[in-house]
């Protein structure tokens, strides 16, 4: 340690990282150098008492994509801002929306925000402008926290109303004649954390939107959509598919920036042979507890609610407080009070905290101003959540860190040793698949209880009329003699689905334990019979229950809270069928690779309970439950056949393993999806290509276009496997590769090594 | 591999997803609004907003109800019957019933939807129908008919007509409520009617399958699939007629041989019709009869407070000696009451503190004997004896210290 403390938190860091200890853990190391503010003029116009509240909060001119923001959205186009975190997104819509409504107050918006938490604070925020500028602004949040006698009100006189994409589909929509008012007059939606509607949620908010504009025609608004994304790669192409409307894309940042430090670091390799590094955790907790001693005020982001609270126990453990003083060191994560995260953040803006530990709650956008250090302990999942988290340190002047600690995980591994793929690369795509019959059709359903639907009108797809004439054919819809099909059944469509799950039912977990029995969770129903079939151990919230019971009819799963020394892992039996093919590549020399739609099978049949730590078999079971099916898209890569021909069948069924592991693990990144959003099966003699296959497929019914977008990318990702196989540092496989050689046998890595020169 | 079509790929999705009932496809009828009205001997007029369909029955009200309603302000029964029960914008009022007084007779207008491209004309024919009155009747209507008549009228363009409709508005549900839920275990329409106007029906269409039936009527069944609903609507409007008598009679002095009534809802009745001395004399008389200490509780707080307001103190603490012989809660209870009586109106803070002092003692006696419900009842009780008893003593010793004080004063004076 210093002997002599650092005065400032430049020096701070300037020391951090000069230190010798800090060397042979950094994988990668870059400086971002500081950019100027770039202003741009007050539009013509503005309200007055806007622009004097701005001024009067210190802000002397609005940055350049803000005032292109306003110039758009006055020109009447659609926009879509794509700016880092803190550059001063939000005003690219409160302003215009804010300047609309000084001038007519009968003019009204929607926000739509991912989460009540986010709708929460920018109400807040919005309302401290509007009393600064003192507009008489009527604005309130609209959710399941809205108490019953406000909701009137609201619906009746709210200008800006703040929801989510939940609550416009069941609740505001399907009840469109009470907001009338807002329909009516609707000039504004504003989309904020745009990058969150990717994937199923995501195609299904397209056609929430869909509805929207039906009944926006119906009242005759055709309201100007503000979309504000963090970066990813395509952004301007995600609004355009979530709204079907073209967008003027704002991507050029006015904000300034200081000097950044970005550095990932891998902890050390502490066995060899297993090829296991040290935890990041700790390695994270090391770094964090250096920069707050020294003064750097810090941010630390761990993936899990449990993390969270260890780090922070570690952190005050190492930096203990006075007696009788609150610790500087504070968690944050979802399942704190409201009250409770505003004094945090209080806290972190005047500095009292110094220390925070988070899980990704913070990464969207709540306003917590820049901080010196981020540490994000692992890999949060995608390229554009790992820069959002990093975001959060960075100051307009002056130096600031931020520092990405790989942990074990396959994806870590990976990034730490090929750097070049985080900075470099674009980041990913977010991808949505609107048309996915099975939405298309729920929602179609539940836009003709909104309104009945022309049989020429187009809902998405151009086969629209072929829909509506199978919803009429099962029933739920009936063509009357004007050509409109009218809702005609008694139930109300839009409750029986939700917009962030793609099986109509859940199963639902009920603890048992103590006097009263209680929900405590839902699992889809797709992955209940793995994860909750009877015995089973179910994690939830870091602690365990034995599934005691499973009714699959009624959908729920009994279970009682336990304290053993084991685990559950279920073994899933797959199996996939081709059905169609939609395209395909057969370069001459290289490998055959095609895409389609499939239909994948699975059959849980047996469980294994398997000891922590040591990883031992200490028991089995077997698990009787149905089959389950669905259809869904899919992207397959065929060996080809002197490739194949070079090994034994042990030995290629082991490699094939190690493939499928290894593509699953890394197709996320170049995907931006969860690592559960995709399905891997590999056959050694696939029925339908006759050769050696690796199946990558959507996880979920009728697919969201991932495995589409990867036909596109095949190259990339077979290119990113041989480079993790090539850099890995274990001999045999490991479990940050193709996986341990027990399951990949002795030969696997070399034999995926071949398989994949030969498939790229 | 043959490349499947949009037919192939929706077979699958709808395979995988259970519970649509197939519906043979049906051909498109000729005109329905004809022969909806042929069928039902209806009236059938063409509007600017579609066909009408209007079938008028009359039925003969007893006597005492002719004359009982015709004291009031002209009233429309109204009842709608409806393709489901939300409120959302995609529920349909198909069956809008209207009943109005002619003399002794009840004569009912129901107008039937020939199909959903006719609803403005219907919509505006209820409207009407409802603005030549002065009062709109109706059970739930505030929670149901009327809002889902406002969301068709929205859903229309038709919002403005809304002005045209009578203000006062008289739900009877929680009329209902407060008179019967009590004794007879719910307030449904249903129920009230077997229960309080004897009304029998003879063969009735359950509600939950009346959207089922409108749905296959417009499928291509025949419009007699509607004549049991349009019978079980005119049973509700007339049961709706029936029960305002009803709710008059007992108001009237009815409610004194009343035996299907709870009579503190009764009394609750009286009062927001603003009779006060009738509310107490029921208070008062059903306090002793009634066999639910519930009941009998709430009979005498309400009376009490009339009492109170009246300035009748003695009599206000009599009402609670009657409760107070058994030991038991309730008994711990009123003499609660009774310490909160003398304390705050007559101003005996000893007397107060007496009566708490043997709720206390009550409330013991209840624990040792195993009266008195649950500990969890008893537990509550006494939290309320103790902190009165607190509060009492202090006041008590305070006026005591003053006493002294003055005598003191005097003393040295």
């Amino acid at each position: 340690m210093l002997l002599d403390r650092p005065t400032s938190a430049d020096e701070a860091i300037d020391a951090f990282l000069a230190d010798p200890m800090l060397e042979p853990l950094v994988a990668a190391h870059r400086i971002l150098e500081p950019l100027p503010p770039r202003h741009a003029p007050w539009p013509e116009g503005l309200d007055h008492r806007l622009v004097a509240a701005l001024r009067a909060r210190g802000v002397e001119a609005l940055y350049t994509h803000q005032a292109r923001a306003v110039a758009e959205v006055r020109a009447g186009r659609n926009v879509c801002v794509v700016t880092p975190t803190a550059s001063g997104k939000t005003l690219c819509y409160n302003l215009p929306v804010l300047d609309a409504v000084a001038r007519d107050g009968t003019a009204r918006a929607l926000y739509l925000f991912p989460t009540k938490a986010l709708a929460a604070d920018q109400l807040t925020e919005l309302r401290a402008l509007a009393d600064a500028a003192e507009l008489d602004l009527k604005t309130s949040t609209y959710d399941g926290d809205t108490p019953a006698s406000v909701r009137s009100v609201v619906r009746a006189a709210g200008q800006v109303i703040i929801t989510n994409p939940d609550m416009l589909h069941a609740a505001i929509l399907p009840h469109h004649t009470k907001w009338f008012k807002l329909f009516e007059n609707l000039q504004f939606v504003v989309i904020d954390e745009l990058h969150t509607y990717r994937g199923l949620f995501g195609s299904h908010v397209a056609n929430v939107i869909r509805r929207l504009r039906r009944v926006c025609r119906h009242y005759g608004s055709d309201p100007i959509f503000i979309c504000a994304s963090a970066t990813i790669a395509n952004p301007a192409e995600l609004a355009e598919h979530l709204i079907e409307a073209p967008v003027a894309l704002i991507d050029e940042n006015g904000a300034p920036r200081g000097r950044k430090h970005v550095l990932i670091v891998n902890p050390p390799v502490v066995n060899p042979q297993l090829g296991i590094r040290g935890s990041s955790l700790l390695t994270g907790q090391r770094l964090g507890e250096r920069l707050i001693r020294d003064g750097v005020q810090t941010i630390l982001f761990a993936r899990s609610r449990t993390s969270v609270e260890v780090l922070t126990t570690y952190l005050r453990e190492a930096l203990p407080s006075p007696p009788g003083h609150q610790s500087p060191i504070r968690g944050y994560r979802g399942g704190y009070l409201p009250n409770e995260r505003r004094e945090i953040e209080r806290g972190l803006r005047d500095g009292r905290v110094r220390g925070v530990v988070a899980t990704n709650a913070l990464e969207l956008g709540i306003d917590i101003g820049g901080l010196d250090a981020a540490i994000s302990v692992g890999y949060p999942g995608t390229i554009a959540s790992t820069w959002q988290q990093m975001g959060r340190s960075g100051r307009r002047a002056g130096t600031s860190l931020s520092v990405l600690v790989a942990s074990s995980a396959p994806i870590d591994q990976f990034l730490a040793s090929h750097p070049d793929y985080f900075f470099d690369r674009s980041p990913e795509h977010g991808l949505v698949n609107p048309d996915n019959l099975h939405l298309l059709l729920d929602h179609l359903k539940a836009s003709a209880f909104e309104l009945p639907i022309p049989s020429v009108e187009r809902f998405g797809l151009a086969e629209t009329p072929t829909l509506l004439e199978v919803l009429e054919e099962d029933g739920f819809l009936r063509r009357a003699d004007d050509d409109r099909y009218y809702w005609s059944h008694e139930n109300f469509p839009a409750s029986s689905f939700s917009l962030r799950s793609a099986a109509q039912e859940n199963v639902v977990i009920i603890n048992t334990t103590g006097d009263r029995h209680r929900v405590i969770g839902e699992v889809d129903l797709f992955a209940a019979p793995m994860l909750v079939h009877e015995q089973a151990i179910y994690l939830h919230e870091g602690a365990q229950f034995h599934v005691d019971r499973l009714d699959w009819d009624e959908r729920k799963a009994y279970v009682s809270a336990v304290n053993v020394d084991y685990y559950t892992d279920a073994d899933l039996g797959v199996t996939l069928k081709v059905l169609e093919v939609f395209d395909e590549v057969d370069p001459g020399a290289g490998a055959q690779r095609q895409r389609g739609e499939v239909m994948v099978a699975w059959h849980a049949t047996l469980f294994k309970k398997i000891k922590f730590h040591t990883h031992e078999n200490v028991g089995w079971g077997p698990i009787n439950l149905p089959e389950q099916q669905m259809h869904t898209a899919a992207t397959w890569l065929v060996v080809p056949d002197e490739a194949a021909a070079r090994f034994d069948r042990d030995t290629l069924d082991g490699a094939l393993i190690g493939l499928a592991r290894l593509a699953r693990n890394t197709a996320p990144l170049l995907l931006m999806c969860d690592s559960r959003d995709l399905g891997v099966v590999a056959q050694a003699q696939s029925p339908f290509t006759g050769r050696p296959t690796l199946y990558l497929y959507d996880a979920v019914p009728g697919g969201v276009g991932l495995t589409e977008r990867l036909f596109g990318v095949a190259a990339e990702l077979i290119s990113a496997c041989r480079e993790v196989v090539a850099g890995c540092p274990c001999l045999d496989g490991c479990p940050s590769c193709i996986g341990p050689m027990t399951e990949v046998g002795p030969r696997g890595k070399a034999a995926a090594g071949e398989l994949l020169a030969a498939l790229g | 591999m043959t490349v499947r079509t949009l037919a192939d790929r929706l077979a699958s999705v709808r395979g995988e997803r259970p519970g649509a009932v197939a519906v043979p496809p049906l051909g498109r009828r000729e005109n329905r609004s004809e022969a909806l009205a042929r069928w039902f001997g209806a009236q059938l007029t063409i509007e600017p907003g579609g066909a009408a369909v209007v079938v008028e029955r009359a039925v003969q009200l007893p006597p005492e109800v002719a004359v009982r309603l015709a004291d009031l302000p002209s009233a429309c029964y109204f009842d709608t019957e409806t393709t489901g029960l939300s409120t959302g914008a995609g529920t349909v009022v198909f069956l809008a019933g209207m009943g109005r007084l002619d003399g002794d007779r009840l004569v009912i207008r129901q107008l039937v939807l020939p199909d959903y491209p006719h609803e403005p004309a219907l919509l505006r024919r209820v409207v009407a129908e409802l603005a030549a009155c002065a009062r709109i009747v109706t059970y739930n209507g505030r929670g149901f008919d009327l809002p889902l008549l406002v969301t068709r009228l929205t859903i229309h363009g038709l919002f403005r007509e809304l002005a045209a409709l009578p203000q006062q508005h008289d739900d009877l549900l929680p009329v209902a409520r407060r008179l019967f839920r009590r004794p007879l275990g719910g307030a449904r329409l249903a129920v009230v009617e077997a229960g309080v106007l004897g009304v029998r029906r003879e063969s009735d269409c359950p509600g939950n399958e009346v959207p089922g039936r409108y749905f296959s009527y417009l499928r291509g069944g025949s419009p007699d699939l509607l004549a049991d609903v349009l019978d079980h609507n005119l049973q509700d409007i007339v049961s709706l007629a029936l029960l305002e008598a009803e709710v008059l009679r007992l108001r009237d002095g009815g409610w004194r041989d009343a035996t299907v009534l709870d009579r503190h809802g009764m009394a609750r009745e009286l009062l927001r019709a603003g009779a006060t001395d009738e509310a107490l004399a029921l208070a008062e008389t059903a306090i002793e009869p009634t066999l639910d200490p519930v009941e009998a509780h709430a009979l005498r707080r309400l009376a009490t407070r009339l009492l109170l307001a009246n300035g009748e103190v003695d009599r206000a603490e009599a009402l609670w000696s009657g409760a107070t012989r058994r030991a038991s809660c309730d008994a711990a209870t009123a003499w609660l009451e009774v310490a909160r009586i003398r304390e705050r109106h007559r101003g005996d803070l000893v007397g107060a503190l007496e009566a708490a002092l043997t709720a206390s003692r009550v409330l013991d006696l209840a624990l040792a004997l195993g009266r008195g419900g649950g500990m969890l009842a008893i537990g509550q009780v006494r939290l309320r004896v103790e902190a009165r008893l607190r509060r009492l003593r202090r006041w008590v010793a305070a006026a005591e210290r003053r006493r002294h004080r003055v005598a003191g004063a005097r003393a040295v004076a």
